[in-house]
């Protein structure tokens, strides 16, 4: 009885004398890094620069969601929504409420990976010199993706020949070190925005290595560029962008159409892919495009109008099916597989098209690319292609892969009865942003 | 209880005997039953000698030779005083006092004797809960007890729960109260996969166990629990063994359940004639409307009906839908008969030494949702030593298996509620007998679910405590006590190959595992004086918390057969993970109480909490409080009053924290993740080095009273509880790269009143007693960060949001205007200025105002005990009034045919014709028009009045059992949930879906599982 006692004494001593010990109450995080220790070495440098790719594979950017939106953003009745959720179902309609939840992500999500790719810029001297460069080059490269999507689904479409004043995002060039940095910002114009990412990317297209594992390299960065001029309508440097990964003899078209698509590991024509697999997985195109069978929810119904463009012998035009009485595409087919982003084919078809536009054949004569994409979907080479003949063949070769809107933009063209240019058809600043900071000015009409 | 309390007092008092004089002996029995009484005081009078009597009764005392008073004194009785005479053999019968008001209650780190607390506290006890025909112990408070306000997020077995006391008094920390079961603070957050169930961590705990349930409202009761106490405390007590010979009880019940109530959908014909209309509708507004080009009205109609009809095509399945039509009623096909039982066993007794209390409960419950059951099984050991005159030691020890069939959040396509959404003409199965799926259901099936999927969740849990306590001097013990609150759970999920999750990968299993230990560490001391009419107390201590959790899971997929459903027949593992996470709490505590005479009361508390949740500058909480009492009734201008017996004034102020925020929520840091294979680094979060505790400072006056021997009794208090540097998540502009930070910044108010009386109407042979409890908690946001006004997060679906000047979580949205009966358009207010009533159709011009609040006006609750001879009859009322609550899943299914889903029956009454007057707008197939979420007309009043539980029981006479050798045997039945009276327009009022429920966003019912009805029969024996 006694002894017990004096046990629990001294156990309440030991407790005692353990609880005045301070250190009890310092905690370091099992599962997280503190940030004075985490950039402060060339290896946690390099994490945070795959954290910028992981951030920009989030499902609201490269995950899918930025190039489903642009399907149905421009679906002009040849996709169909059916699914339930409604910041989509806003898109398809053209119809967005300020508040809309996808626009809100895209918005919230960028600024994460520019701030990721700021950071490491900020943290490049304590990289191994050697690498230096290859970082650098990334950062820029991801920051300038994130600025240019931004900048196109928020401001109205780039204008060639004029000053581009109306107004895109802000752009964020420093790292948010400590609350206060970034926050009092205000909309940069469209011009603006496209300068500071034909800078970067033209930066990194010189910094970057020829070849750099699933990640990007030189000739990342000079599609991107391409796709950045071709949007602004500067077809001279968009097709010298777009010569330069061709004749780069790096990336080669796949056999077959089919091959491009649903794939567990980035193809030889894969320029960019987004890596996902079962571990790792952010593939949401598989999720809005995909039935049920296949890990879809089969949300997104190919319409009649958009079957009717295809020749019958056009191998892409196998890539639909019916499943009860409604038209799927199988591209999506892959729910732990990789979403194929860049591709050899959209390079050829951006310097057929710039080609022909400026009359010139740098590189290739346009029919000749033209039939590289052509006779890879199993159809007979054209003697000679015009214009509208290029830009049928790009919106049937890369249909659903999220340039349908941005087409529409750029060709100045309608989707229904709206103009491209109509308010309605950029999105609205999400107005919960705009009530932390009232300096952003919200896009008319919302 | 009563007797084992005194035990504790009078080890505290010094026992010398004095040796002159002559020795008085006797014997002691109980007034009512004939019974010895163990444990009674006889004190001499004026005289510190004394003794107790023995286990028989018995007791001896020396007293001086002449003019001494013996005064025999037990908790709960009359006091007697003898005058001693000639005889030295003096016999005592002590009768119950009827002051209920002599009560000791469970206080922080101790017991009070009730008349002498200065505190708010609400008590409720083992009869009035026990045998409550539900699985866990918050729902059978409901009603019971004001200022405190329980919530099931729904009627699924072992689903969370919202417990709030006062209001809620942060934005985005915890509000749950600290709860501690015997001395032990347990762990009261909901346990939860990545799957979004939350099991309700009070599931675990077998009520009939429970002798008592405290609540502590005011700052005075519950400031010794300092930084986390700033939500009120809840102290669970459970049975103790008395001394005396066993005393065997035996419950068993067994009853049915069935959901409240039922909504009304679209039978098959008017869903075909309602989705026709609505395509004719269309097709007239888009020609209208140049909106899709057609040449002609005929043309727009022809195409819109084109699309109804394949629709409908595709979902008759292999029926006819023009002819002989399948006509399902989903939403029966989603509910199952709920059958539940009861059994609990218990034995408890003791010597003077040594008591014992055992008991073993199993019960099984079935959820009136199909697929969804719940069963426990309980065993609770409670033993009190008095080990030597001055060491005593205690145990507890509460262990539990808790099984729950669980079935998916309310916003999964596989719950079955969600089942009400598919079309009636869709039969549920093939011809073949298969269950039919998408395509031709117009969502995932959840009847697939049934025999193609298995969720199981499994929790073993340990309360338990080891206590001593050792008298240093006779007015001075220390003590010593260490438990934990330990938890395994583990999930099982096997998803076979035809359903949602698994069918595209060929079955889909995962297996999650979580270990939470949540230790206790204290040490008391503790003072108790008695100086004439000065008794003084204190208690001083120190307390170390120590939490620690960790998960993990496997995942994997590819399964040769739907029966092997482990995961070594996983062809591949495809997900694993394991996370830590843990946090400290190291405390110090007082507590001083004096009185005068028991006339003039005085508490003080001090708490310095100290917490690893915040960085170094900031680590220290200090938590004080003071409060008086007035005892009026004890002054000698009202002593011995006849109409009088209490009269209590108190006023109690301080100050409480909330630490209930992430464990790391002060430092910048960066989170892990990977990329093709490649472990990643990303800034998660902004450092705030200054972070530090919420403070809530509470006033609270109170006047307790009693009059005619208490056969009206009551309490009322009124308080002010005001929260100072809220721990809010601030939003920051998205620019920085961060969504938010968690500041402290901010204040809220929390002020009401609350009213409890009790009264016996009738006593005797009929006897009818009736108690009342009203409470009113208005809460207002005061501020938010520098010249923030309001948070909305809410995006186009969620309308609650945090404003200043409003209630927490007040709906935000478009007003709802109605339908122009001109054309059948849905309208919205424009609300660009007040009062106007300009109206628009455009959802994105209808500026947003405050269209309704969650938060109830006021709760009550009303028990009214009937007896007559062995007959009674219990009946509990409980009421919430005034809250609303969003209808969201009524985006859906009450949308004038903007979604093919079926509708409400409600929606019939859409505008057809110019001139139509209703609230429903004209179905046009596939358009808006009206339905967007975020507005007024999907808010519904959701005030109630429910009879909560009713109780009918008869008791064997006395003559009858003891011819069966037991001492009692009483048959009941009893009904939980009987009615319910509300205009609510969902399932069932009292909802807050599981799926979006926190701080902020609740009232919300997106296809919830109304509240269960059960009644049950019930056998109680005692040996």
């Amino acid at each position: 009885m006694k002894k017990s006692l004096y046990k629990y004494l001294t156990l309440s001593l030991i407790i005692v004398s353990v609880a005045s010990c301070e250190d009890i109450l310092n905690l370091e995080p099992a599962q997280s890094l503190s940030n004075e220790t985490a950039l402060d070495n060339d290896e946690g440098v390099k994490q945070a620069l795959i954290g910028a790719y992981d951030n920009m594979s989030q499902t609201s950017l490269l995950g899918g969601e930025l190039m489903r939106n642009a399907e149905l953003y421009g679906a002009d009745n040849e996709i169909l929504w059916v699914g339930t959720y409604t910041a989509p179902r806003e898109i398809f309609n053209r119809d967005i409420l300020n508040t809309n939840g996808d626009v809100l992500d895209l918005w919230t999500d960028a600024y994460e990976v520019i701030n990721s790719c700021n950071n490491v810029i900020n943290a490049l001297d304590v990289v191994v010199a050697a690498d230096q460069n290859r970082v650098r080059g990334e950062a820029l490269a991801l920051r300038a993706w994130a600025h240019f999507e931004l900048t196109r689904m928020f401001g109205q479409q780039y204008e060639a020949g004029i000053d581009n004043t109306q107004l895109a995002v802000p752009l964020i060039l420093i790292p948010t070190l400590a609350f206060g940095d970034n926050v009092d910002v205000t909309r940069n114009t469209v011009e603006e925005c496209y300068n500071q990412v034909i800078t970067d990317l033209t930066e990194a297209e010189s910094l970057l290595p020829e070849s750099n594992d699933v990640f990007i390299n030189k000739y990342t960065a000079a599609a991107l560029l391409a796709r950045v001029y071709l949007q602004k309508a500067d077809y001279a440097a968009a097709r010298d962008a777009a010569n330069r990964v061709i004749a780069s003899g790096d990336y080669e078209l796949n056999n077959t159409y089919a091959e491009c698509f649903a794939q567990d590991d980035p193809t030889d024509e894969d320029i960019f892919s987004a890596e996902n697999s079962e571990l790792d997985n952010s593939n949401v195109m598989v999720t809005y495009f995909a039935i049920n069978d296949f890990g879809g929810r089969a949300d997104i119904e190919i319409e009649e109008s958009h079957l009717a463009l295809y020749d019958d012998l056009d191998a892409r035009k196998a890539m639909f099916f019916v499943d009860g009485d409604a038209t799927f595409t199988s591209k999506f087919n892959n729910e732990f597989g990789n979403l194929s982003i860049i591709r050899l084919a959209e390079m050829y078809l951006i310097r057929a098209e710039c080609n022909s536009r400026l009359g010139t054949a740098i590189g290739a004569e346009p029919v000749d690319d033209f039939n590289m994409v052509h006779t890879r979907a199993g159809l007979p080479a054209e003697g000679a292609v015009a214009l509208d003949d290029i830009l049928l063949e790009r919106r049937l070769e890369l249909a659903l892969e999220g340039f349908k809107v941005h087409d529409i933009k750029r060709l100045k063209g309608t989707i229904s009865v709206m103009n491209y240019n109509d308010p309605k058809m950029i999105y609205p600043i999400p107005v919960s942003e705009i009530e932390i900071n009232p300096l952003l000015e919200q896009n008319p009409g919302y | 209880m009563r007797k084992y309390l005194l035990l504790i007092m009078i080890s505290f008092v010094s026992m010398q005997l004095f040796g002159q004089g002559r020795t008085i002996t006797g014997k002691i029995t109980d007034a009512d039953n004939g019974e010895y009484m163990p444990g009674v005081t006889i004190l001499q009078e004026g005289t510190q000698n004394g003794t107790i009597s023995d286990f028989d009764g018995k007791y001896t005392i020396n007293v001086p030779e002449s003019g001494a008073t013996l005064v025999f004194s037990f908790v709960g009785y009359e006091t007697q005083k003898i005058t001693l005479g000639e005889k030295n053999v003096v016999y005592v019968s002590l009768k119950m006092s009827q002051e209920i008001l002599e009560e000791v209650v469970v206080v922080g780190y101790g017991t009070e004797v009730k008349t002498k607390v200065t505190g708010s506290i609400s008590e409720i006890k083992a009869d009035e809960i026990a045998l409550t025909p539900v699985s866990t112990v918050e729902q059978t408070l409901q009603g019971r007890a004001a200022g405190l306000f329980i919530e099931s997020n729904n009627g699924k077995v072992g689903g969370d729960v919202k417990i709030r006391i006062r209001g809620s008094s942060s934005i985005n920390a915890s509000n749950q109260p600290l709860i501690i079961v015997d001395g032990i603070p347990i762990n009261t957050v909901a346990i939860n996969d990545y799957f979004n169930v939350y099991l309700n961590p009070l599931n675990d705990i077998d009520f009939n166990d429970i002798a008592s349930v405290e609540v502590l409202k005011d700052a005075s009761a519950s400031a010794i629990y300092g930084s986390r106490a700033a939500n009120g405390v809840l102290i669970i007590t459970t049975k103790r063994g008395k001394e005396g010979k066993a005393k065997i009880t035996l419950d068993y019940q067994q009853g049915f359940s069935e959901p409240t109530r039922l909504r009304e959908f679209l039978n098959a014909e008017e869903y075909i004639d309602y989705f026709t209309q609505a395509a004719i509708n269309a097709g007239e507004y888009d020609f209208a409307n140049g909106l899709s080009g057609y040449a002609t009205v005929e043309e727009a109609v022809e195409d819109y009906i084109g699309d109804v009809e394949k629709k409908f095509d595709r979902l008759a399945g292999h029926t006819d839908w023009r002819g002989d039509y399948a006509n399902t009623d989903w939403q029966s096909l989603a509910f199952q008969k709920a059958i539940s039982s009861m059994l609990d066993l218990s034995i408890s007794g003791g010597t003077e030494k040594m008591q014992y209390f055992t008991s073993v409960g199993y019960s099984y419950q079935d959820g009136i949702m199909i697929g969804n059951h719940g069963d426990r099984f309980n065993i609770l050991n409670n033993i009190d030593a008095q080990l030597t005159e001055k060491l005593k030691m205690s145990l507890n020890l509460n262990l539990s298996r808790s099984i729950n069939n669980d079935i998916p959040d309310d916003n999964s396509f596989s719950t079955p509620l969600q089942m009400v959404a598919q079309s009636p003409i869709t039969p549920p199965k093939d011809t073949t007998g298969e269950y039919y799926n998408t395509p031709t259901t117009l969502y995932y099936n959840p009847l697939i679910e049934q025999d193609n999927v298995f969720f199981e969740s499994t929790t073993f849990r340990t309360l338990s405590n080891i206590a001593a306590e050792y008298q240093l001097i006779p007015s001075l013990a220390i003590r010593g006590e260490f438990g934990g609150d330990i938890t395994n759970h583990y999930q099982e999920r096997f998803y076979g190959s035809k359903s949602e999750v698994g069918l595209s990968v060929g079955g889909y299993a995962t297996n999650y595992n979580a270990t939470v230990q949540y230790l206790n560490t204290k040490l008391l001391l503790i003072y108790d004086k008695q100086i004439e009419k000065h008794s003084i107390g204190a208690t001083g201590g120190m307390e170390y918390n120590k939490y620690d959790d960790n998960y993990n899971y496997v995942e994997g997929q590819g399964f040769p057969n739907d029966k092997l459903q482990t995961l070594a027949s996983a062809a591949e593992i495809v997900a694993g993970t394991s996370v830590d996470s843990y946090y400290r709490f190291l405390s110090y505590f007082a507590r001083a109480t004096y009185d005068y005479d028991t006339r003039y009361l005085l508490n003080i508390t001090v708490r310095a909490d100290g917490s690893s949740r915040f960085g170094e500058e900031n680590r220290y909480g200090v938590f004080p409080s003071a409060s008086v009492g007035w005892v009026m009734s004890n002054e000698a201008f009202l002593k011995g009053s006849e109409k009088v017996s209490l009269l209590k004034l108190r006023a109690s102020y301080g100050l409480t924290g909330n630490a209930g925020i992430g464990n790391f929520d002060y430092k910048g840091l960066y989170g892990i993740g990977s990329y093709a294979g490649t472990s990643s680094l990303f800034p998660s979060s902004i450092a705030n080095p200054a972070l530090t505790w919420e403070k809530t400072a509470q006033l609270d006056i109170g006047f307790d009273f009693g009059f005619y021997n208490d056969r009206i009794s009551g309490e009322l208090d009124y308080y002010i509880k005001n929260t100072t540097d809220l721990l809010l998540d601030v939003p920051v502009p998205a620019t920085t790269g961060y969504a938010v930070q968690t500041q402290n910044v901010g204040s809220l108010e929390n002020k009401g009143y609350e009213i409890v009386i009790n009264t016996q109407n009738f006593i005797g042979d009929f006897s009818w007693s009736t108690s009342f409890n009203f409470s009113v908690n208005k809460n207002k946001i005061l501020e938010l960060a520098d010249g923030q006004e309001l948070i909305d997060l809410g995006g186009s679906d969620f309308m609650n949001v945090i404003m200043v000047g409003q209630p927490l979580g007040v709906f935000y949205g478009a007003e709802y205007a109605g339908v122009d009966p001109d054309n059948g358009d849905g309208l919205f207010y424009v609300n660009e200025t007040e009062g106007s009533d300009e109206t628009t159709t455009d959802f994105n011009l209808a500026n947003y105002v405050v269209i309704g609040d969650p938060n109830p006006d006021f709760i009550s609750g009303i028990t009214n005990n009937f007896a007559y001879k062995n007959i009674s009859l219990d009946v509990t009322l409980q009421s919430v009034y005034g809250n609303d609550v969003n209808l969201q899943g009524d985006y859906w299914m009450s949308s004038n045919a903007s979604q093919y889903d079926n509708q409400t029956i409600d929606q019939l009454d859409a505008w057809q014709n110019p001139g139509d007057e209703t609230d429903i707008p004209e179905n046009r197939l596939l358009f808006a028009n009206g339905t967007e979420s975020r507005s007024s007309r999907y808010l519904s009043d959701a005030s109630y009045l429910r009879v909560k539980t009713v109780t009918l029981s008869f008791s064997f006479p006395k003559r009858l059992t003891e011819k069966m050798n037991m001492s009692s045997l009483r048959l009941y039945t009893s009904a939980y949930n009987l009615f319910t009276f509300t205009n609510y327009t969902g399932w069932d009022p009292e909802v807050s879906t599981d799926s979006f429920t926190d701080n902020v966003y609740y009232g919300i019912d997106f296809y919830s599982a109304p509240q269960p009805k059960t009644v049950v029969f019930g056998v109680s024996i005692a040996l």
